[in-house]
């Protein structure tokens, strides 16, 4: 039996969806603005397209775990990023359950 | 850029109109870096041809906006389990109770024809596409009160909280005659043609083209008519698969529909011998009968007893075949009865 490419892609969607979000979180403990988060997020070989991290950066807000302020940088108003202090604590939580699906995965491997 | 401006103003259409203008704004000022940063890379700016390309990997306008909408839907993953439970309850009984209703009206009433009682079957998919509606429209206000009012909803997911392991039913052996599990889709598929065929049985009499199709013309012209012994089996018919409707319509009640009963397979077979032995014990083995005897006895006596003489040899062919596939039921499940019998044991 030969699987659709969809299922693949949709399981690869799947594991990705989660570990962005914990990608995202952790970059924002420095500030960033919409653009140079998916430049850094890029070069650490996550690759994210605009659609998806804009409105994920929204969303966290939302939730309390991002703040952000509109302010001028080079002749230009960009939104700046980063951890609220909720998120601040949520990360250590995240990172931690990270760790531990991590280590479990490698040791099935 | 133009070709931004016109992506952007693109998207706010689609956007929730309250943060239209903060969503814009962000998305300009992301998009007008990348855009600065690739004309620097380049060393001039982009020609008409790579802003299209550049634009095109963005993704189309209404599928940008969609990703800053939160997510929809009438029914959500927690609800849908309860809403699914419901519906098929509601509808189960919708049927039961509107056949019953209408039972008691029709033989209560002055007269019971046909066209009236298969009018009353083929207005029952209405009714139950009217109650699913009802059903689907109380769920989906459930879901959006939870959404949008979460703390004066109680938590819709609770309903199952009180649940106890004792409650569980016993354990029920899952093997079917064939196999194979029978989908609630496929019981209620089965429900529903049984009413179409009891609907179509009971306007036979009425419009008998139904069942012979252009033949009736034939039979009228005829000398022949058929016997009253055919009535008899046709009434046997009709109460037979009401009996075996009422039977699927309590299955889909108890939520017994997964796993056809054996024993129940082998009681509507064995009913169904009836009308064929009705017909096998005709009096004096006469299935048609002269319309005029007094005149076309001389014409066609030899001819309809010919006939009476055929049917009945058909018919006890018939009744041999399904008695030997009965007897080969029987034979199979008291088999499997002992085989399980001493498997367990």
């Amino acid at each position: 039996m030969t699987l659709p490419d969809s299922t693949f892609e949709n399981l690869r969607l799947e594991l990705r969806r989660g570990c962005l979000t914990l990608a995202v979180l952790v970059q924002l403990r420095r500030e960033h603005y919409g653009y140079t988060l998916r430049k850094d997020l890029a070069e650490h070989g996550l690759v994210i397209d605009e659609s998806t991290l804009y409105p994920l950066l929204r969303r966290l807000e939302n939730q309390g775990l991002l703040v952000s302020e509109w302010r001028e940088e080079d002749k230009r108003n960009k939104r700046f990023y980063r951890l609220s202090s909720d998120g601040e604590q949520l990360i250590g939580l995240l990172l931690e359950e990270w760790r531990a699906i991590n280590g479990s995965i490698s040791s099935i491997l | 850029m133009e070709l931004l401006d016109r992506y952007l103003q693109a998207v706010r259409k689609h956007l929730p109109w309250k943060r239209q203008e903060d969503i814009i704004a962000e998305l300009r000022t992301n998009l007008e870096s990348q855009l600065d940063e690739k004309q620097d890379e380049l060393g001039r700016p982009m020609t008409p041809a790579e802003a299209e390309t550049w634009i095109m990997k963005l993704g189309s306008p209404m599928q940008m906006a969609s990703h800053y909408q939160p997510q929809r839907y009438l029914i959500g993953p927690t609800v849908f389990p309860s809403y699914l439970h419901v519906l098929r309850l509601a509808s189960t009984w919708a049927a039961v109770l509107y056949l019953l209703v209408n039972a008691i009206n029709l033989f209560t009433g002055t007269t019971l024809h046909g066209a009236a009682v298969a009018s009353v079957i083929f207005n029952l998919p209405f009714v139950l596409v009217e109650v699913a509606a009802w059903v689907t429209l109380v769920f989906a206000g459930i879901e959006f009160t939870a959404a949008h009012f979460p703390d004066k909803c109680p938590n819709i997911g609770g309903f199952h909280a009180k649940w106890s392991p004792r409650d569980l039913p016993p354990l029920q052996p899952i093997e079917t005659p064939n196999g194979k599990r029978r989908t609630y889709a496929q019981a209620m598929a089965e429900a529903a043609f049984g009413f179409v065929v009891l609907g179509w049985l009971l306007l036979v009499p009425q419009n008998p083209y139904l069942m012979f199709g252009p033949g009736v013309a034939y039979l009228n012209a005829s000398p022949y008519l058929l016997a009253p012994v055919w009535m008899t089996a046709y009434w046997w018919i009709v109460g037979l698969n009401a009996v075996q409707l009422t039977w699927r319509c309590l299955d889909l009640l108890r939520g017994t529909w997964q796993r056809p009963d054996l024993a129940q397979h082998i009681v509507f077979k064995a009913v169904g011998l009836v009308p064929l032995l009705i017909l096998a014990n005709a009096h004096d083995r006469v299935y048609l009968l002269l319309k005029r005897p007094d005149i076309d006895s001389a014409s066609y006596g030899a001819t309809v007893q010919g006939a009476n003489q055929g049917i009945h040899t058909l018919i006890l062919i018939l009744c041999v075949i399904v008695s030997a596939q009965l007897a080969w039921d029987i034979a199979q499940s008291i088999i499997e009865v002992a085989r399980k019998r001493a498997t367990s044991s």
